[in-house]
């Protein structure tokens, strides 16, 4: 605790904000913030020089009309909206930035800054100096326009709606008059009112289906829009037609009906094709885009773009290779996992070759660059996989094949009823009354509303579990899935090495245990560590890490060692142990004081939730980079009968390949990727590495095979509502058509028993949620 | 009731409730409920404080915009 003038502040961190809070004149966030807990400032990783590269700017930031600069960015550590509001304030008031704004909903800033006045990374600065920080993201063309398409449709939906609204009241007056009788006058004000009601429905709102039909002619396709059009169209030129010859009964109200129910569809489709993007933006792991490169004996920082082959470039400890290299000088542990899927780091040393993608662990190596970014192992891999996803099968193909089929077959029918009965009775109002009320009551409302809502209740279900679905009709595609591939590491176990045995030589204390072992970034000693649950007491003296074999220091003259068992014997201690797998030993002064055996441990209910897998008609089956011995003890521990060790990453991608019949790929790390691309359906752990997210269908945020045990069974849910939906609609039709071509139906009931199996479909979809509760 | 008064009740009831569908439309064209988030929050931040704020941020938009226009010509 530091007290300072009264208050008191938990770290040096927190007192600075303070300060520049009170000097700027913005103490009142304290009271702002209400209850909310501040988490205490932590120092950013972020090298601030950049934010000024050339590189960056080219990929992040554009230009405006002014000549100013806009950036988009994503503010961590927002917890509350005074924070947005302490944001923006302390923005505003620097001189040069011309607009901030921040998103409350996804924290993402708008910031448009004169380039002249201010400098990118003094504007990072500024938002790190009062405890957030900063990264910069592209907002995607792509993610815009969808916006855009959603916020067209919502403005159509709102007319059609207010109209409808508005339709329907005076309908009801005309419904009564109907049978009590009304003036001819009158009725023909309320019909008047309808049809400026109705105008702008069919116009405005209901341009999407003409354009559909439009475009569905030119390519010589019948579609659904065309029916739609069609029907509401004639229905509206014949209510025109009866609104001043004041023969017959006007049907404005079905107009407007029909375009309103098929356009709500029409949004909840394109709402429900919404991708997963906003969240994925936070979850990204950041491939870096920069790197050192030494030139001239001076360390440089160059975007990834611009170094080229025959440069020196540097890789500290943690930091990931954006290109690959030769190790001209320092040796390390260098972590390949991102590639081959090998837990163990690698020993790496002069004259070796480091791959991109691979991760630095514990020293700092020099190495010459062999190939630029372009041609890197992690570029390469990165746009094979961008291919491979746009080859998938499109399923939804079928279900637009279908609907072209029952477009024409209800327009022929239409024409032949009118034809039918023109010939037969004579009169051409009753046969074109009875033509329309066949296009009406086969308007494929409930057929086009049929999947769209399923899946809109399957989605939200599924978000709520922390399942992302990137596109709705992946739901569809994980329900008839019949085989699951399933990746050994961080999918069915942690990734991370865990203690499960510990076993005490000689009592020591756990704080210097912990302090040895404390700035290791080795995974061994991260497991131990986490297991110690202690906080380093004691500071250490001569503290070193010797790359890929142990740690050590000396603490009160006594010297401290810690590692494996053959560097243990390297220094001199006996043992005499054999160790089937990885383990950490612990020695003071020549004598071993504890010994740690380590393993990858299995995730929690695994096996359950693979019997409930099975349980839906889905084979698990596990892939793994790891030997043999290792994979037959995962499986029998899982129940999982069928397994494939020592498998490549383009060995897993072939293996997806050579099944059939929908096959789900599971997995997290970027080893998984090129498989995850070639399945049907791809499902990635939210924690899994940015590229592998991007090839994924389905992101599960809660990293459990619980919740993927959950995304295939709302999936099969879904989907079976899907085909109940379908099959209400398709004997709603056969039903009804029949007695319409007959002449039963006239238009006004026709518009009303549509509306029925509308919402029949809608009530049955919402079943999907009890199911799930 | 009369034709007249039917007219002029039904006009009167659809100009109305356009000028609301109108109104919000014009809302969702500029922008104001893309963030739902700054919307309920809104009620908290509307002292004098802020509204000095918002009319300071404005200024100073228009500033640099005259600025930068000066500059070109």
């Amino acid at each position: 605790m530091i007290e300072d003038g009264g208050k008191h502040f938990c770290c040096k961190g927190c007192q600075g904000v303070y300060h520049l809070l009170t000097e700027g004149g913005l103490e009142s966030f304290y009271a702002k913030k209400g209850d909310t807990k501040l988490t205490p400032v932590a120092g950013s990783q972020q090298d601030l020089a950049r934010f000024d590269l050339e590189g960056f700017a080219k990929k992040y930031v554009t230009q405006t009309e002014n000549g100013f600069n806009e950036i988009s960015l994503i503010i961590e550590h927002i917890h509350c909206a005074a924070c947005v509001w302490l944001n923006e304030k302390i923005l505003h008031q620097t001189e040069g930035i011309i607009e901030a704004n921040i998103n409350y909903t996804d924290y993402k800033a708008k910031i448009i800054w004169d380039p002249q006045k201010i400098k990118l990374s003094q504007i990072i600065e500024k938002i790190q100096a009062i405890g957030y920080d900063a990264y910069a993201y592209d907002p995607k063309v792509a993610e815009e326009k969808a916006q855009k398409t959603r916020r067209d449709y919502y403005i159509k939906m709102i007319v059609a709606i207010f109209a409808t609204m508005n339709v329907m009241w005076l309908a009801i007056a005309k419904y009564f008059g109907f049978f009590s009788g009304m003036d001819k006058d009158i009725k023909f004000i309320i019909s008047t009112a309808e049809l400026v009601l109705a105008t702008p429905t069919l116009f405005f709102s209901g341009w999407v289906f003409f354009r559909g039909a439009y475009f569905g002619l030119k390519n010589k396709i019948v579609n659904m829009d065309l029916l739609v059009a069609s029907g509401a169209l004639l229905i509206y030129l014949y209510s025109i037609y009866v609104l001043f010859s004041g023969i017959g009964e006007t049907y404005f109200d079905s107009v407007t009906m029909i375009i309103t129910f098929i356009l709500v569809g029409k949004f909840l489709e394109v709402l429900s094709k919404k991708s997963a993007g906003d969240s994925l933006d936070s979850l990204r792991a950041h491939i870096p885009d920069e790197i050192t490169v030494i030139k001239g004996g001076k360390e440089q920082l160059l975007s990834a773009t611009e170094v080229q082959k025959g440069d020196l470039a540097l890789l500290k400890a943690g930091d990931m290779a954006i290109v690959d290299g030769v190790i001209t000088e320092g040796e390390a542990s260098v972590d390949e996992s991102n590639l081959t899927g090998e837990s163990k780091p690698l020993f790496k040393q002069t004259g070796d070759r480091i791959i991109s993608g691979s991760t630095c662990l514990d020293s700092t190596l020099t190495y010459r660059v062999s190939k630029d970014f372009k041609n890197s192992t992690l570029n390469s891999l990165t746009t094979l996989l961008e291919e491979a996803q746009n080859k998938k099968p499109r399923i939804e193909e079928y279900t637009n094949t279908l609907s072209r089929y029952f477009s024409a077959t209800i327009l022929t029918l239409a024409l032949l009823t009118f034809a039918g009965w023109y010939l037969y009775s004579g009169v051409f109002e009753q046969s074109f009354v009875t033509a329309v009320a066949v296009i009406i009551i086969a308007c494929p409302c409930a057929l086009a509303l049929a999947t769209p809502v399923a899946t809109l209740v399957g989605l939200g279900v599924s978000f709520k579990r922390g399942i992302l679905f990137k596109e709705a009709r992946h739901i569809e595609t994980i329900a008839k899935a019949k085989t699951l591939l399933l990746d050994k590491t961080g999918t069915l176990t942690y990734g991370k090495p865990k203690v499960v045995k510990e076993q005490i030589l000689k009592e020591f204390d756990r704080g210097i245990l912990a302090a040895l072992l404390a700035d290791s970034k080795h995974p061994i000693s991260k497991g131990v560590f986490e297991y110690l649950n202690a906080a380093p007491t004691q500071r250490l003296d001569n503290f070193k890490a010797l790359e890929a074999k142990g740690l050590q220091a000396s603490f009160e003259g006594k010297e401290l060692i810690g590692g494996s068992k053959r560097f243990l014997q390297e220094m001199g201690y006996t043992i005499n142990r054999e160790f089937s797998s990885s383990h950490f030993i612990f020695g003071i002064d020549g004598e071993v004081a504890a010994v740690y055996e380590l393993k990858d441990k299995l995730k929690e209910g695994v096996k359950q939730d693979l019997e409930k897998i099975k349980g839906y008609g889905v084979t698990p089956i596990m892939v793994t980079g790891d030997n043999a011995a290792v994979a037959a003890r995962i499986a029998k521990a899982v129940g999982i009968e069928k397994y494939y060790s020592e498998q490549t990453p383009t060995q897993k991608a072939d293996l997806v390949q050579s099944f059939h019949g929908g096959v789900i790929m599971a997995g997290d790390g970027i080893n998984d990727s090129l498989a995850l691309s070639r399945a049907d359906i791809a499902c990635v752990m939210g924690s899994g590495a940015d590229v592998s997210i991007k090839v994924s269908d389905v992101v599960l945020l809660h990293d459990s095979i619980k919740n993927l045990q959950e995304a295939i069974g709302i999936g099969k849910t879904t989907y079976g509502f899907i085909k109940q939906n379908l099959w209400l609609s398709l004997l709603y039709n056969a039903v009804t058509i029949p007695l319409a071509v007959a002449g039963f139906v006239i238009p006004l009931v026709a518009a009303l028993s549509m509306s029925l199996s509308s919402l029949l479909v809608v009530g049955n979809s919402m079943r999907i949620k009890l199911k799930w509760r | 009731m009369d034709a007249t008064t039917i007219t002029l009740m039904i006009t009167v009831s659809l100009f109305l409730g356009s000028l609301g569908v109108v109104a919000f439309i014009w809302g969702l064209k500029t922008g104001q409920f893309d963030d739902q988030e700054k919307m309920m929050q809104g009620v908290l931040f509307d002292g004098e404080e802020e509204l000095n704020d918002a009319a300071k941020k404005e200024r100073k938009k228009k500033e640099s915009h005259d600025e930068a226009k000066k500059k070109d010509t």
